[in-house]
């Protein structure tokens, strides 16, 4: 080690590639936070839901998702998908779904925990005064709720920007994959790994940080 | 049928008929039958897990009898069959039974005033500046013309309890139920709320008390009614009752409140 010459200016000089892929991974975790904020939605309604059907297929989705590993489950919808059933995804595609799924299954424990926080009595008292149940949801718990999900839901991006990485095994194009690649064409991993780190690191830590003094200022209310 | 302004001497406004509910295997209430006249002012009083709560969660219609029913002006709102008719009569009468909770169930995430003008606006229909004026002389009648604008956490409790009597009297109800509603609170804030309870009562207003306040029910109750597991024991006038309790059961819970 001792005598390892860095070579930092490949940094700069490639710098445009691995931005490239910095918006990709950027746009996959938009796009999945978005997708994920739904499908947790459908699989916290399931998982209410009055009918014991709708409310096994919420839970069985639900543990399946969350007790098996996020890399295995993208190989299988790239891979095993188009022979199983002969639905064939490209790989941004597959990525965008396989962690929108992953996500689907633990925002919808965020959703249930919220609404479940939010006191049986304040229904009680908005269903004595007359309000139907639409109305007590929307106006009573919806607003109680949602704001105690939404420092998870923060959280959860922070999760998924990290987790997009792994698109670099079904080469989706995101940083990670611009680093493999510049890596090894340039024969430099230890500066390009250790600049994706810190590019990881300086948007993931600060979204971090707000989400930590958000919840503190909201506990203090 | 509605009686307004004239109401019938002797008539029952609510009441239960051989009205039981059991939790799981457990029978929580048996076969009680009981009623509140307008303009009258029953308190129920009894031991803990004697099933007054339940008896005026009944009231409430937040539970469904398992046996009996539940009448309000002599119509059914409530009973074990849970039928579309029935239903629909617990609709039309719902927002003429107010209930104030022990915990008071304030809505934590609107003001004192939004917690109040909320059902009216959405329940009645009214408009939110009709609302609003009601509001303000309902919280200067519980002497919280300051607080408007202040939010639930705010408040003390006494003041909190307050405020949900308000919130439940903007809907213009006929008969106001009272869980506990001192229960949770410190023996100075507790009197600020039965002040309220009390001017609440003289104004003619009928009430269901469940209450451990002996000093309330034998000033202000019209009729005691004292449950014991599930059934009532006794039920009387506050003097005779107090004074000379009938069942060794009532005599027995009185003599804890002697000092």
């Amino acid at each position: 080690m001792g005598d390892y010459r860095f070579r930092w200016d490949i940094i700069p000089q490639n710098l445009d590639f691995l931005m490239t892929g910095l918006q990709q991974t950027l746009t996959i975790s938009a796009i999945t936070l978005c997708l994920a904020m739904l499908g947790g939605l459908v699989i916290a309604l399931l998982d209410m839901s009055r009918f014991g059907l709708l409310r096994f297929v919420g839970v069985a989705i639900g543990e399946v998702v969350r007790n098996t590993p996020i890399l295995v489950q993208l190989l299988w919808i790239y891979y095993v998908l188009p022979m199983a059933l002969g639905i064939n995804l490209d790989s941004w595609t597959a990525l965008v779904i396989g962690l929108s799924i992953y996500s689907s299954a633990f925002i919808a424990e965020v959703y249930r925990a919220g609404i479940q926080a939010v006191p049986v009595g304040h229904r009680e008292a908005a269903q004595v005064l007359g309000l139907s149940p639409m109305q007590s949801f929307s106006r009573i718990v919806l607003p109680q709720a949602i704001r105690l999900t939404l420092p998870p839901l923060a959280a959860n991006f922070v999760q998924l920007i990290k987790y997009s990485s792994l698109g670099a095994v079904i080469s989706v194009t995101e940083i990670t994959r611009r680093g493999m690649e510049l890596s090894a064409s340039t024969f430099r991993p230890l500066e390009i790994f250790t600049f994706i780190a810190i590019v990881y690191f300086l948007i993931c830590w600060p979204l971090a940080m707000s989400i930590r003094i958000w919840e503190r200022r909201m506990s203090r209310r | 049928m509605k009686i307004d302004g004239n109401p019938i001497s002797g008539a029952q406004l609510i009441s239960a008929d051989r009205l039981s509910k059991d939790f799981g295997t457990t029978r929580v209430l048996n076969e009680i039958n009981v009623g509140v006249k307008e303009g009258e002012v029953v308190c129920v009083i009894g031991p803990s897990g004697s099933g007054k709560t339940t008896l005026l969660r009944c009231f409430a219609l937040l539970e469904q009898p398992s046996d009996g029913a539940v009448l309000m002006e002599n119509k059914v709102i409530g009973d074990a069959s849970g039928s579309k008719a029935v239903r629909q009569a617990a609709k039309e009468v719902r927002s003429d039974i107010g209930m104030v909770f022990q915990h008071f169930n304030l809505w934590p995430h609107m003001t004192v005033l939004e917690n109040i003008i909320e059902a009216p606006m959405r329940v009645r229909g009214v408009s939110r500046a009709v609302a609003v004026a009601e509001a303000t002389t309902l919280l200067e009648k519980v002497g919280l013309s300051d607080k408007h604008d202040a939010y639930p956490v705010r408040l003390s409790g006494g003041q909190q309890q307050r405020v949900a009597i308000a919130r439940a009297l903007a809907m213009q109800p006929k008969v106001m139920l009272f869980d506990e509603a001192t229960s949770a609170l410190d023996p100075e804030l507790k009197r600020e709320v039965l002040i309220v309870m009390k001017a609440l009562a003289a104004e003619g207003m009928t009430m269901l008390v469940v209450t451990h306040e002996m000093g309330f029910a034998r000033n202000v109750g019209s009729r005691i009614v004292f449950m014991d597991q599930g059934e009532i024991v006794e039920e009387g006038a506050p003097a005779a009752f107090f004074d000379k309790p009938q069942t060794d059961r009532a005599k027995r819970f009185l003599r804890q409140f002697e000092d």
